[in-house]
């Protein structure tokens, strides 16, 4: 199959690329039957952990690898986690995507990739504030489409 | 936000993969981001705050 990232693109991702310092493990997780993209986003995200020595990846099968899906609460196909590494540790901010990052969501996919790799949220001190003392759980359902 | 907080899961979806799913929340523009399955909900590209300021309303109640 021919490459879904032409070689414009893969410059421009590969510089942004360059400024990570911290791996990312890209965990994804297919299956055989009823997922229209799952095939295209595994190439997708091999093309794009490609483009840089921080980036490695996993692939498993929502139904074989159930344990390890319920363990980063992956419900869906194609599902992605992003996670950070410690050592040979994986650490799961609980940042993950279901469906085909493709058109705006590739540039969603490209920047959470760099933030899990910093470690760093970007967000306002008050937000962190507020976040750090949470104690109970939040699901954010974030609804998006290519276009 | 997930990044933060060890409780906080943040999961972007493709809407017109996941039909049935976007359907149950009403979802009839994007972004559009729900919390906790419903108990929240902020309609488009909306600054930090307005978000920060929903996840108070629903964890209140």
């Amino acid at each position: 199959m021919a490459d879904l990232l032409n070689d414009q693109i893969k410059g421009q991702v590969r510089e942004a690329f360059a400024e990570m310092k911290a791996p990312v493990h890209v965990l994804f997780f297919g299956e055989e039957e009823n997922c229209t993209y799952c095939d295209d986003t595994q190439q997708l995200l091999e093309e794009v952990v490609s483009l840089s020595n921080q980036l490695e990846m996993s692939v498993y099968d929502l139904n074989a690898n159930a344990d390890l899906a319920a363990r980063f609460n992956v419900d869906k196909t194609p599902g992605m986690v992003l996670a950070g590494k410690d050592g040979d540790d994986l650490i799961d901010y609980g940042v993950r995507y279901a469906g085909i990052p493709s058109g705006h969501e590739f540039s969603s996919l490209i920047n959470d990739l760099l933030r899990v790799s910093s470690g760093d949220s970007g967000l306002d001190t008050k937000t962190r504030a507020y976040l750090k003392d949470l104690k109970e759980p939040v699901l954010l359902q974030v609804f998006v489409t290519p276009t | 936000m997930a990044m933060e907080s060890e409780w906080v899961q943040a999961e972007a979806i493709e809407a017109t993969e996941f039909q049935e799913l976007a359907a149950r929340h009403y979802v009839s523009g994007v972004p559009n981001t729900t919390i906790n399955d419903g108990a929240g909900r902020v309609i488009g590209s909306v600054p930090e705050g307005k978000l920060v300021k929903e996840l108070q309303r629903v964890l209140a109640g």
